[in-house]
């Protein structure tokens, strides 16, 4: 029993600690556009993991107007938004994550 | 049997010739082989170019359901499949997102090509639908288009092979002329000389025949067997020669020779000119031995054996004739033959000591009789100390 509670804690901790969720969940969750579809648009441009991650920590360490995937609509309504806060460890872990969870790979049947 | 021996080349030209052609034919080879390949890869490309358009036609088609696919991702996790082809589609690094073919070997930088018998298309979308790069797609190649292009290729091949095999052979034929005239000038020479020799040397060795030399003082009587050796060396080149301008003119007249009598009749005739020279002659013959051949022709080889073994001798030499069942050999112990020169003997105009007259043409003569009769002639030699002549059967 003891140790089932630990499990607990420790899955509730790891769940705090995941940047991708605290630090673009949180955020994109009030968005009317979903961070999947951001995810997609990265693809159509980037293609390849290297490429999209690359291109993703770029814009979030500085974003700019030339270099978002937004759509004029939806950049003239929200704006560029502001650089990031997180660290590059931190940026790259949450990427990291982002990848693994909307990636094609292995999801086609 | 007849010969035709007056355009016939030497062994060493022929040798030569066969070269040239063997170089000519593998040259034509690989140029053929070159040119097939050429015409091969052509073909292959035009079918490809063909397919090209419908092949990028599906792909267009294909590209569409991968774009609706990306829009629909969180709906629909399907990957469109078409019966007509088997589809790939691979990120900007290469790595397989998906795929419904085996081959995972894909040439990214072509756009169309065949490995074994398909064909496959790689497209580069301009949005990367799902992350699409490179679309490959895979089609079935139609076999038809080998079986017209191996017909064309066999047929093509095998006329313009033989055309240059052709070519090649007059190309020889000219090369050959300035020989074969070279050739054809001296056997005129010989044979118009041969014909102003028969007269004067028949009317010299014929009264000499008629002079009892015994009523001769000895010193005249000496003088007269001089010129009886030197009418005889003549009469025998005329014969030399004569058979060897009129060979393929000679028909063979075989019978059975015995061996020991003509060789005794033979050694008979050359002893005044071994005499002249000091020169031992030892006979070793078997009897009974006998050979179906022509008679003049046995006798011309042993004439020419005989008198090269003479001639060749040292003065106070020795000739060693040795007959038995299924050779006789000639052994003198004159100057010999150097080693390397042994196997030209045979050629005609082929001399081993210049020193000595002669037009190089008894060996040739030898050479002659013993491949009609299919007889065998080997020669051994020991420059300066002896040379041995076997004629086996």
């Amino acid at each position: 029993m003891v140790k089932k509670i630990f499990l607990l804690c420790f899955l509730v901790g790891s769940i705090h600690a995941s940047v991708y969720k605290n630090n673009c969940v949180s955020c994109h969750e009030k968005m009317p556009v979903k961070i999947d579809k951001f995810f997609y648009r990265y693809l159509l441009k980037y293609s390849s993991e290297d490429a999209l991650k690359n291109a993703l920590i770029k814009y979030l360490k500085n974003p700019t107007k030339e270099k978002t995937i937004l759509q004029e609509g939806l950049l003239n309504r929200f704006g560029v938004k502001e650089k990031t806060t997180l660290n590059d460890k931190d940026l790259k872990k949450a990427v990291d994550e982002y990848w693994e969870i909307y990636k094609i790979f292995g999801k086609l049947k | 049997m007849l010969k035709s021996w007056d355009t016939n080349l030497l062994q060493s030209e022929k040798k030569t010739l066969f070269s040239f052609f063997i170089l000519y034919l593998i040259f034509i080879i690989l140029l053929l082989s070159i040119l097939g390949v050429m015409y091969y890869n052509f073909q292959k490309d035009l079918m490809l170019q063909k397919n090209r358009l419908e092949l990028s036609y599906l792909a267009n088609e294909q590209l569409l359901k991968l774009k609706d696919l990306h829009v629909n991702f969180d709906k629909n996790r399907v990957y469109p499949r078409d019966v007509r082809f088997n589809s790939a589609i691979y990120d900007s690094s290469k790595k397989e997102i998906f795929s419904t073919f085996s081959n995972k070997h894909i040439d990214f930088n072509e756009v169309i090509y065949m490995d074994e018998d398909k064909i496959y298309l790689i497209k580069e979308p301009e949005s990367y639908y799902l992350g699409t790069k490179y679309l490959v797609l895979e089609v079935k190649s139609d076999s038809s288009w080998h079986k017209n292009v191996y017909k064309t290729l066999s047929i093509y091949g095998a006329g313009l092979f033989l055309l240059m095999v052709v070519f090649g052979y007059f190309l020889l034929r000219l090369l050959l002329k300035p020989m074969r005239e070279a050739i054809e000038l001296l056997d005129r020479f010989i044979k118009d000389t041969t014909h102003e020799l028969n007269t004067p040397v028949n009317a010299i060795m014929s009264n000499i025949e008629m002079i009892d030399t015994n009523s001769l003082d000895e010193k005249l009587a000496k003088k007269i067997k001089r010129i009886d050796i030197g009418a005889r060396t003549v009469s025998n080149l005329y014969q030399d020669l004569t058979y060897l301008t009129l060979a393929h003119k000679i028909v063979s007249n075989d019978e059975d020779v015995n061996l020991q009598e003509v060789i005794e009749e033979r050694i008979e005739y050359f002893t005044l000119f071994a005499q002249s020279r000091k020169i031992d002659i030892n006979c070793d013959l078997e009897e009974n031995i006998s050979l179906h051949i022509d008679r003049k022709k046995i006798t011309k080889l042993i004439d020419n054996l005989l008198s090269n073994a003479v001639k060749y001798n040292k003065i106070k030499g020795t000739i060693n004739i040795r007959l038995q069942d299924g050779y006789f050999e000639v052994h003198d112990s004159g100057r010999g033959i150097a080693q390397e020169k042994i196997d030209a003997m045979f050629e005609r105009y082929t001399r081993a000591d210049e020193s000595v007259g002669g037009f190089g043409i008894g060996l040739s003569i030898v050479h002659m009789i013993a491949e009609e009769y299919t007889l065998h002639v080997k020669i051994t030699s020991k420059e300066k100390k002896w040379t041995k002549v076997r004629v086996s059967w």
